[in-house]
């Protein structure tokens, strides 16, 4: 393979894979990982919801949520390897940062036993984005660590993760608990028309439930009063973080056809981010279909032969399909993005060492 | 037993929800009017079907939360132009994003009424519903509004809706599987989850299943073309697994109708109509077999 089709990794400090989900991010993010790791550098990589075996493989058994060390004995790993692995669990992040940030014991049980964030707290808009971000953070700051790979929540769009610190704000901020509550008298003069006929929506939709949804949702959002700047703080670091020029961005996704839209709407939505995608990787492609001359040639029975023919044609056809949807794919990918193939491993990867095998189809050495 | 009138299609991402949704919609369609909700946004299913397809018998139809959050809010402002603003206001968007799971209720909520009105005109709905994680979220939401509202009207609201998911004649789940392990796996997690939930799996579709070409034994006579014994045997697995889905789908008393994998170089509306027939032959008619034998 030529070396524009691989990727290539520097001195960044992070990875962050993005894609939609079902399209091997996990995987592709543990074997970048292990790559650098065997390579001699300090590596973290943090997962989000790895197939079984795969956890197994990097020392996270089932329940397992505090950071493991791989044991990379027998990969010929250079001097310095080190490879950790994290399972996000995106509700004990949030218990964690409340218990972190809350500016009292009363603020902090508040919140835990708010009845929104007892019930839907990880599922509330952005939450698991956010909290990725928030332990990406946390990881940055270990000087020790070399690089970090990081996995992202399956998205369904692109944005669903880079703008979960934006949204969180902007849910936690002054506008949408002024709107909620009865009135901050330092907002009173400021709302507009339009906050104030949503105002009267909202209230409508509160009368019709009849629930006090709304005054539960302003006793959530309003016991981050204090809290506020906190989060800011942090958000603006992932930000910054994201736009590093030490960070490589890449977008993962698979040549199946139904998929080119939505990994052109990630690629559009990324460039109106502002950021700058570091290659779009395509995972699971079909490896070179052998010569048909070598069925010709070969000393078999006339019946297995045409067998042999008929699968090559097969299999041929899938080809054509994915090399057009390929083709579709690349007219949409910016120029100075490398668009990177990663072969199928032909079989689920389950070890380490099949890991290595991913790598080696996948970066430049 | 006979199917449910509104039939919700999800699988692991890449499983071919979007085609398994259409084909379905299409086999059905020629049975009785069906309507095909594509929740999807970006136009796949039309692509899927083509112009051509769509007619008396079968509509598309697009849901999405947004439109859904418009449609509630003009309910309750019935002044269009008021209402819009409403909408387009940037304090309103942070509210709904912080009223948890109420888009995803709409969306329920909807689908809910399209199984009414299905059950009332004798129609069939399919939805190509999102990737099992979220379709499962999806469904548990109103439990979640339920519990949040232990009162009024959004709890009669939550409970209709949980009561139509349940409803065997209204609402199922249909599953998509490929040949491979992790689409086997969260196939048989969804099932599992959907039994907790207490809402129908109607029966899983093995998708892409390829067809067998040969035996073990041939492959082993096949040591001087290896690049060749290494596709045919990639094929075998392929097959094999695909046998072994459907027993692990069937011992954990889930239907399976296999589909083959279509060896096109292109996927549209001819290879679409070619699995509606196979769906038709392979579901529909033993459905009917079914429900015939145990009528009598």
């Amino acid at each position: 393979m030529k070396r524009a089709e691989m990727l290539e990794l520097g001195d960044q400090r992070l990875v962050i894979c993005l894609g939609p989900g079902g399209v091997g991010k996990t995987t592709l993010s543990a074997a970048l990982a292990l790559n650098a790791a065997i390579g001699g550098r300090a590596v973290d990589v943090m997962t989000v919801d790895p197939a079984p075996r795969l956890l197994d493989a990097l020392g996270l058994g089932a329940g397992q949520s505090a950071m493991q060390t791989v044991s990379l004995a027998g990969l010929g790993a250079h001097r310095g390897a080190r490879l950790r692995a994290l399972k996000l669990d995106a509700k004990m992040t949030f218990d964690a940062l409340i218990e972190r940030h809350a500016p009292s014991a009363v603020a902090r049980d508040a919140i835990l036993g708010n009845r929104i964030y007892r019930n839907l707290s990880t599922t509330l808009a952005g939450v698991a984005d956010y909290m990725a971000m928030e332990k990406l953070i946390e990881l940055h700051d270990d000087s020790s660590t070399g690089l970090i790979v990081l996995d992202t929540p399956p998205a369904r769009e692109a944005i669903d993760f880079l703008d979960a610190p934006r949204r969180m704000l902007e849910l936690l901020g002054s506008r949408a608990i002024t709107l909620l509550g009865v009135g901050r008298s330092a907002m009173g003069g400021r709302w507009s028309m339009l906050d104030l006929a949503a105002r009267a929506v909202l209230a409508a939709f509160d009368r019709l439930t009849g629930l006090h949804l709304l005054s539960d949702v302003q006793g959530f959002v309003r016991s981050f009063d204090g809290m506020y700047a906190g989060f800011a703080d942090r958000a603006a670091r992932a930000q910054a973080l994201i736009r590093d020029g030490k960070t490589l961005v890449v977008l993962v996704t698979t040549a199946e056809a139904e998929r080119i839209d939505q990994t052109g709407e990630f690629i559009d939505a990324l460039s109106a981010m502002g950021l700058t995608l570091g290659a779009v990787a395509v995972n699971r492609t079909m490896a070179p279909l052998p010569a048909a001359s070598k069925i010709a040639n070969a000393d078999l029975p006339a019946a297995l032969k045409r067998k042999l023919k008929r699968n090559l044609d097969d299999f041929g056809a899938l080809k054509r399909r994915e090399t057009a949807a390929l083709a579709r794919l690349r007219e949409r990918v910016p120029a100075g993005t490398r668009l990177i193939a990663a072969p199928d491993l032909g079989r689920e990867p389950r070890t380490l060492a099949d890991l290595v095998e991913i790598a080696r189809n996948l970066i430049a050495h | 037993m006979a199917l449910p009138r509104l039939i919700l299609v999800t699988g692991k991402g890449g499983t071919g929800k979007s085609t398994v949704a259409a084909a379905l919609a299409m086999a059905l369609a020629r049975r009785r009017p069906t309507t095909l909700g594509d929740l999807d946004g970006r136009g796949t299913i039309a692509r899927l079907i083509g112009a051509a397809h769509e007619g008396e018998t079968l509509e598309v139809i697009t849901i999405t939360p947004h439109g859904e959050l418009e449609a509630f809010i003009d309910r309750i402002v019935p002044l269009r132009s008021v209402s819009r603003r409403i909408l387009q206001s940037r304090t309103f968007g942070y509210v709904t994003a912080a009223l948890p799971g109420l888009e995803a209720f709409l969306m329920l909520e909807r689908l809910r009424l399209m199984a009414g009105k299905a059950a009332l005109e004798d129609r069939f709905a399919v939805i190509d519903a999102p990737a099992t994680g979220h379709a499962l979220e999806l469904l548990a939401v109103a439990k979640g509004i339920r519990k949040l509202a232990p009162t009024g009207t959004l709890h009669r609201l939550s409970s209709a809706v949980e009561e139509f998911l349940i409803d065997r004649n209204r609402c199922g789940v249909m599953l998509t599987v490929t040949p491979e392990k992790l689409a086997l796996r969260e196939a048989l997690e969804a099932a599992a989850t959907l039994r907790d939930l207490d809402i129908e799996c109607v029966g899983a579709i093995v998708n892409m299943a390829p067809t067998a070409l040969f035996t073990a034994a041939e492959i082993a006579k096949l040591g001087t073309v290896e690049a060749h014994a290494r596709l045919a045997e990639r094929r075998r697995e392929l097959n094999e697994f695909a046998d072994r889905a459907r027993e692990e789908l069937e011992l954990a008393g889930i239907a399976v109708t296999e589909l083959p994998m279509l060896y096109e170089a292109a996927l549209g509306a001819e290879e679409v109509e070619a699995l509606s027939g196979r769906l038709e032959t392979e579901l529909l008619d033993r459905q009917a077999h079914e429900a015939e034998s145990t009528n009598r």
